[in-house]
């Protein structure tokens, strides 16, 4: 009888202690609480976090991310926030600041560990080169701040959040930079194209497409027939012209070898005029373009306008996740991007 | 292991036939001497074989070949050397066993013996499937060759291998996030171009420079920003819309004579105030802020805050002089109001700057998953309408701060596009009033002072202020671009009490030590609609003086009439930074001198200069 007194309290002990170690490790491995400005850092955030961050974003692809309220509830999230990730370049400079002052969170002020901003290492576009006067409308000062449609940036700011990841969380390190791997492999494959990647190295590629003598080195080998994904389907399309509405495309078309004709903004930030209209259409008629580039967000008054005396066609494509049916991540936003660019084209 | 040997094909070679030794029998010397005496003789060759075994070769390869010219003996003397063997043979002992494979030679012919080996490998190496070659020189022209081909390899090696580390050095750094510097990918990588054709600063394409940037981010420099707010102005009152405001039953008996603080507001032309706003980051700790109002009077500091930005918990404190955070409209300056003017209520109550004070303010935001924000202000307590402090006989000097004040701010997470927060405010704090014949109440037909409205305070109350005040406000946010579709409806309800008792009177027969209660209240509802991108619609109703009642200090009350307006406002903002605004109203105020219609009409230009902050929710 004592023994098994004995055994009982024994196992009760063994079964609290497991218990108990078992409750420790889960709340050692609580996922990081990470909060991004846009969802398209909040996809990428969430492609190399995993299982280890919970992720939201502000913006969430549907508006135009210059134009926010700094309400209540994303103060909230901040409140909860261990990194808060932002687009930078003067994205958010509408809504950032009274975000993170009301939030009273002193571990993701601007200074601080948790408060990255992704634009750090990016390849920028657009930066001025004279002085910028608000005459010249929504002008950045520090440049072009819608850098994540180029996937090199995308790339990189991948690189960068794990980083800054494995800073905050070391112990699962291995994990952000397994998930950064796959995400990068993933990402050159659409890229480049599946078969491609298999038979050269998706780094190399890049590599070459950054020297400029990615055609030249895949002829050259024989390879240019297995060129695929976003490279292969826009190639034949290069130097072509499209217009669009803000200036939000230069990443993605200096990539891609396309190029902007005029854009229905007369300035960045000013809605399109009667005469500036005029002069568009001149210009589409003139330059052979196929194709006017809308956001959802934006009124497709103008565009159908301009594609009613034209002939050209309007293309609504979203440029952040989540603006349209199919953009569920970054990935899939630029697939889609490439996708309705090449029908109409 | 590779084993070299070459085989010298020659048609001298053949072991010394039998005769040839038998023949060294016949002599009487040592075997050996006769051996080598017969050799003179003998067209005895060495048969030397020197080649290499190379796995899966059957022909010696040339470079294989090279190294074997170290293998072709070299004369020496008194020496006799086996190539094969590689060692010493006694060819005495030799030729005494009369071994056939013997291969014996004499020194003198050790240099026909290299001759031979030579012609022997020029031969093979015609035969040879690697080179076709003259027989003239040919093993320095090969060497030639070989060096020539050697250093043209080694350079392209060298060359390439360069190459590919520069490429990988760029690509790693762009991929693996150090930023590339301009000039070094200026030798590959096409220049960084701006393809927009619509003009801007980067319409000429020049290629990215950092320094741009780096002076644009790093400035430890405050941010600095200009506001300026101007507005036509005019109104058909006889004396003007702000006599009337000090006119109004209830409201307007709480001033010493005539003579007060006014903004002025004057038909015509009006330049409210011109707003310096500088603002940085202090330290890790702290923020702070400064406004100076610039008007034509001169300047007042509107706000001068310090705020922490370190606290941990949701706690925050600020200090300096700041607008209270009791209500929404009392919290914004004046060009974020949504109307050219305040609420009444807010200007009957607390007057035309809002309840600004010196002071220190703590808030805490709770850790509800819904914003719940307490905050508790202490302020000095200098305000013309609700917080007067004189100090001087025959008043209480009280010290500071004079005015305590709480308030609630309550904001449910609602989805994406909406927002709403609801606040409750109360407060009290010291109040003391001198009056120059305003009330003259009843006591004052049994004077026997006669005593009139000449400028100079006759009868004195001390007490203090209680305020109360709630307000609402819902926003939604349009997915369309400048504005358009967004709604805002804002209302707020301020009631105020002054607990007062009389301490002194010029009239002996006055009731000295009686209470005077005042209590006025307010509402105003309002919305806001962007109707077009760029354009807004307004309109507010107010009403002040649903509660206007006043108990005098000789036991009776009275209570006045309630006065109302309906505003009418239309917005154009032709960028964030500017906007028109053209606004109607009309009021129907409840005067001493009874009702009176007034309407009023303005037209506002605002603009702002530099970095203006975000504005708050």
């Amino acid at each position: 009888m004592d023994t098994r007194h004995n055994h009982s309290a024994g196992r009760l002990a063994m079964f609290l202690a497991s218990g108990i170690c078992a409750f420790a490790t889960v709340a050692a491995a609580k996922p990081l609480r990470i909060v991004t400005t846009t969802s398209d850092l909040a996809s990428i955030a969430q492609a190399v976090a995993g299982d280890a961050g919970t992720v939201t974003s502000i913006a969430t692809g549907r508006q135009d991310p210059h134009f926010l309220q700094a309400k209540p509830s994303y103060i909230m999230r901040a409140r909860r926030a261990q990194l808060w990730i932002r687009a930078g370049m003067e994205l958010e400079i509408g809504w950032g600041t009274p975000i993170l002052d009301g939030a009273r969170n002193p571990k993701i002020r601007e200074g601080a560990r948790g408060h990255l901003d992704a634009s750090g290492d990016i390849v920028r576009l657009g930066v001025p080169t004279q002085r910028v006067t608000r005459a010249m409308g929504d002008v950045h000062p520090s440049g072009n701040p819608h850098y994540w449609l180029d996937p090199l940036n995308g790339r990189i700011v991948a690189q960068t959040m794990c980083g800054r990841l494995c800073e905050l969380a070391p112990a699962q390190g291995d994990v952000f930079r397994a998930n950064l791997a796959s995400f990068i492999a993933e990402l050159d494959c659409r890229m480049f194209g599946r078969e491609l990647v298999a038979q050269v190295d998706g780094k190399h590629l890049w590599t070459l497409l950054l020297g400029g003598t990615l055609d030249a080195d895949l002829t050259a080998r024989g390879l240019s027939g297995e060129v695929g994904g976003w490279y292969g389907t826009l190639r034949p399309h290069r130097g072509k012209q499209i217009v669009t509405y803000h200036r939000s495309w230069n990443y993605f078309t200096d990539r891609f070898g396309l190029e902007i004709a005029a854009e229905l903004e007369p300035k960045p930030g000013i809605p399109p005029s009667a005469s500036h209209l005029v002069a568009v259409m001149k210009t589409v008629k003139r330059e052979n373009v196929k194709v006017l580039l809308v956001e959802p967000f934006y009124s497709r008054r103008s565009a159908d306008l301009v594609a009613r005396k034209t002939g050209a066609k309007v293309v609504v494509c979203a440029n952040s996740v989540g603006g349209q049916e199919g953009t569920e991540d970054y990935l899939s936003m630029l697939d889609q991007v490439v996708k309705h660019l090449a029908e109409g084209l | 292991m590779r084993i070299l040997w070459l085989q010298v094909a020659t048609p001298l070679n053949h072991a010394p036939s039998a005769s040839s030794l038998r023949t060294v029998d016949r002599g009487s010397g040592p075997p050996c001497h006769r051996l080598r005496k017969q050799s003179r003789s003998l067209p005895t060759h060495p048969r030397l074989t020197v080649g290499s075994y190379l796995p899966g070769c059957c022909w010696p390869s040339v470079p294989a070949l090279l190294p074997c010219s170290l293998f072709v003996p070299r004369p020496t003397t008194g020496r006799r050397y086996s190539a094969r063997l590689g060692r010493r043979t006694p060819c005495c002992c030799r030729l005494a066993d009369g071994i056939p494979n013997l291969i014996p030679y004499e020194e003198t012919t050790m240099h026909t013996t290299r001759m031979a080996a030579l012609c022997g490998l020029t031969l093979m190496l015609a035969t040879g499937p690697t080179r076709a070659d003259s027989p003239a020189d040919p093993t320095a022209q090969l060497r030639s060759e070989v060096r020539e081909l050697r250093a043209q390899l080694t350079q392209q090696r060298t060359l390439l291998e360069e190459r590919v580390r520069q490429l990988e050095a760029r690509l790693e750094q762009l991929a693996e996030g150090t930023t590339p510097s301009p000039v070094a990918t200026a030798t590959g990588v096409p220049a960084v171009r701006e393809q927009v054709r619509s003009g801007g600063p980067t319409a000429a394409g020049p290629a990215w420079t950092g320094a741009g940037v780096g002076a644009a981010v790093q400035s430890l420099n405050p941010d600095v920003s200009v506001i300026v707010d101007t507005f036509y102005h005019n109104d058909n009152s006889k004396e003007g819309i702000q006599h009337v405001f000090g006119e109004l039953a209830g409201f307007g008996h709480s001033h010493a004579g005539h003579e007060h603080e006014h903004t002025h507001l004057e038909d015509g032309f009006n330049l409210r105030h011109l707003e310096l706003h500088l603002s940085a980051e202090v330290d890790p700790y702290f923020k702070a802020w400064a406004i100076g109002a610039i008007c034509e009077e001169g300047a007042e500091i509107e706000e001068a805050v310090i705020q922490t930005t370190c606290l941990p918990y949701g706690l925050q404190i600020q200090g300096g002089k700041f607008f209270s955070n009791f209500s929404r409209i009392n919290a914004q300056h004046s060009h974020e109001w949504d109307f050219v003017d305040m609420p009444l209520a807010n200007q009957l109550l607390f007057g035309d700057h809002g309840l600004n004070d010196k002071g220190v303010q703590l808030s805490w935001l709770t850790p509800a998953p819904f914003q719940v924000l307490f905050g508790l202000e202490a302020f000095q307590g200098e305000n013309e309408l609700a917080f007067q402090h004189h100090g001087e006989e025959p008043f209480d000097q009280a010290p500071g701060p004079r005015v305590w004040l709480g308030w609630v701010k309550v904001a449910p997470n609602l989805p994406e596009a909406h927002g709403l927060e609801f606040g409750l405010a109360g407060g009290r704090g010291v109040h003391q009033e001198e009056h120059d014949a305003l009330d003259n109440a009843a006591w004052s037909d049994s004077a026997t002072v006669t005593f009139g409205a000449d400028g100079e305070a006759d009868h004195w109350f001390d007490g203090d202020t209680t305020f109360f005040g709630a307000d609402v406000v819902y926003k939604y946010d349009a997915p369309r671009e400048h504005g358009a579709g967004d709604l805002t409806v804002q209302s707020g309800y301020l009631w105020r009490r002054k607990d007062l008792e009389l301490v002194d009177h010029i009239l002996p027969g006055a009731p000295v030590g009686e209470d005077r209660v005042d209590t006025q209240d307010g509402y105003y509802a309002q919305a806001v609609y962007g109707f077009r991108p760029r354009w807004r619609a307004g309109l507010r109703w107010e009403q002040v003086g649903l509660t206007n009642s006043s108990e005098l200090p000789d036991g009776t009350s009275q209570s006045f009439d309630d006065s109302t307006r309906l505003s009418a406002m239309l917005d154009f903002s032709p960028s964030e930074f500017s906007r028109l605004r053209l606004q109607v109203a009309r009021g129907e105020y409840a005067t001493d001198d009874g009702d009176e219609e007034v309407w009023q009409v303005s037209v506002q230009w605002m603009i702002s200069l530099g970095s203006h902050g975000a504005h708050k929710f």
